[in-house]
């Protein structure tokens, strides 16, 4: 009897994965996984963490030569500044993340005491509001010296992004943010999936797209294109403006759930930031 | 599959009441457009930003006295209004269809 029922829930689950009815969390990281390692099948599976500088040699040559003197040390360092800085009541970020702050494989993170998914950016300004200092900025300037520093000492850490399965609502935010990665919006009417899945190394104008597979793992990064260092809430709201649809608010509902899903896609992969790209 | 958008886009929009009566001040129609664009965004979350800056052209049209111009801008931040409604419809229901397998 035991096989049976066994066999029937094997049969019902072999069939929601083919058919794409009820796929969870586990199912859509092995196809997305596998998507990119069978169209990119000369890239190891731990270079998708470089982005497009895994698929793309002669973009990678020119990174590799950024990287000897890399545009972010100068972030790293105001970072590890701040980090330090006595708040007004005598604490600083290290009572609430460590001596060093390398906790960035804890990050985003389900919180199920107030259903919400807690990105690090948000944790950095919760901690400074808790202790009665000012909140910082989302998307550049401070905050990303803050992660820049952190990102550094955490480099190596594998992204483990965790859905709990006792929590229907951890599921509820993967799923949305997992909608809107393969949404179409905007006038131009495209999806982070369109370009970053679909046509991942294709050319639109002079840029080469990068693999999805990796989006998560490199944050905050110095673009050329900004001349700053940047967070991934403000790449998000780039993205969204290249393609003519309104942004979302950085750190709003919209973009954490994007991030909890483009994250744990990339579980597995070693956090690598910060990072420098084009 | 482009045609049929737009044929239905340009559809919906000659249905939506001010522009298919004509009636009303310009001013009216930029209002009827900026309230339409508030309103699927309300029900979508859904925004083009080309919708926003065609609000605003019209606006400065009217303010600089072009009437005629701004009409045509009001109307045409509608049609945005109108396909951007659609997307939202036509992304619910097929955007499954892109994640992989």
């Amino acid at each position: 009897m035991k096989k049976i029922i066994g066999s029937a829930l094997a049969g019902t689950l072999g069939l929601s994965i083919a058919f794409g009815i009820s796929a969870g969390p586990v199912e859509d990281q092995i196809a997305f996984q596998k998507y990119y390692e069978n169209r990119f099948p000369d890239t190891p599976t731990e270079d998708f963490a470089n982005g497009v500088y895994s698929i793309l040699p002669t973009a990678r040559e020119q990174w590799e030569a950024i990287e000897e003197f890399p545009p972010y040390e100068l972030a790293i360092e105001a970072g590890e500044e701040f980090y330090n800085k006595t708040f007004a009541n005598g604490k600083s970020l290290a009572d609430c993340f460590g001596a060093d702050g390398a906790v960035r494989n804890q990050y985003p993170k389900w919180d199920s005491e107030r259903g919400m998914v807690v990105t690090m950016e948000l944790a950095i300004n919760e901690c400074l509001t808790a202790n009665g200092e000012k909140p910082l900025k989302y998307k550049k300037g401070k905050i990303t010296e803050v992660t820049a520093y952190m990102a550094f000492n955490s480099r190596g850490q594998k992204v483990d992004v965790k859905i709990p399965s006792d929590d229907p609502r951890a599921l509820a935010a993967y799923e949305d943010g997992k909608e809107h990665f393969y949404t179409k919006r905007g006038q131009l009417n495209f999806a982070c999936a369109d370009c970053h899945l679909l046509t991942a190394g294709n050319l639109y104008r002079a840029d080469t797209t990068s693999p999805g597979f990796g989006h998560g793992t490199h944050w905050p990064v110095f673009r050329s294109k900004w001349q700053s260092m940047g967070t991934l809430h403000r790449r998000f709201g780039g993205c969204h403006k290249n393609i003519r649809a309104n942004p979302y608010k950085a750190q709003g509902e919209e973009y954490r759930n994007l991030e909890y899903f483009v994250t744990y896609m990339s579980n597995g992969l070693e956090f690598n930031g910060p990072g420098a790209r084009k | 599959m482009k045609y049929k958008l737009k044929m239905l886009t340009l559809g919906l929009a000659l249905t939506s009441p001010v522009a298919f009566a004509g009636n009303g001040t310009t001013a009216e129609h930029i209002e009827a457009a900026t309230a339409a664009y508030k309103q699927v965004a309300k029900d979508t979350s859904y925004q083009w930003t080309t919708t926003v800056k065609t609000i605003k052209a019209a606006k400065k049209a009217l303010e600089t006295g072009d009437d005629k111009a701004a009409r045509k801008l009001a109307h045409q931040a509608l049609d945005l209004v109108e396909a951007t409604r659609l997307q939202a419809k036509i992304e619910g229901e097929t955007w499954q269809m892109r994640v992989p397998k």
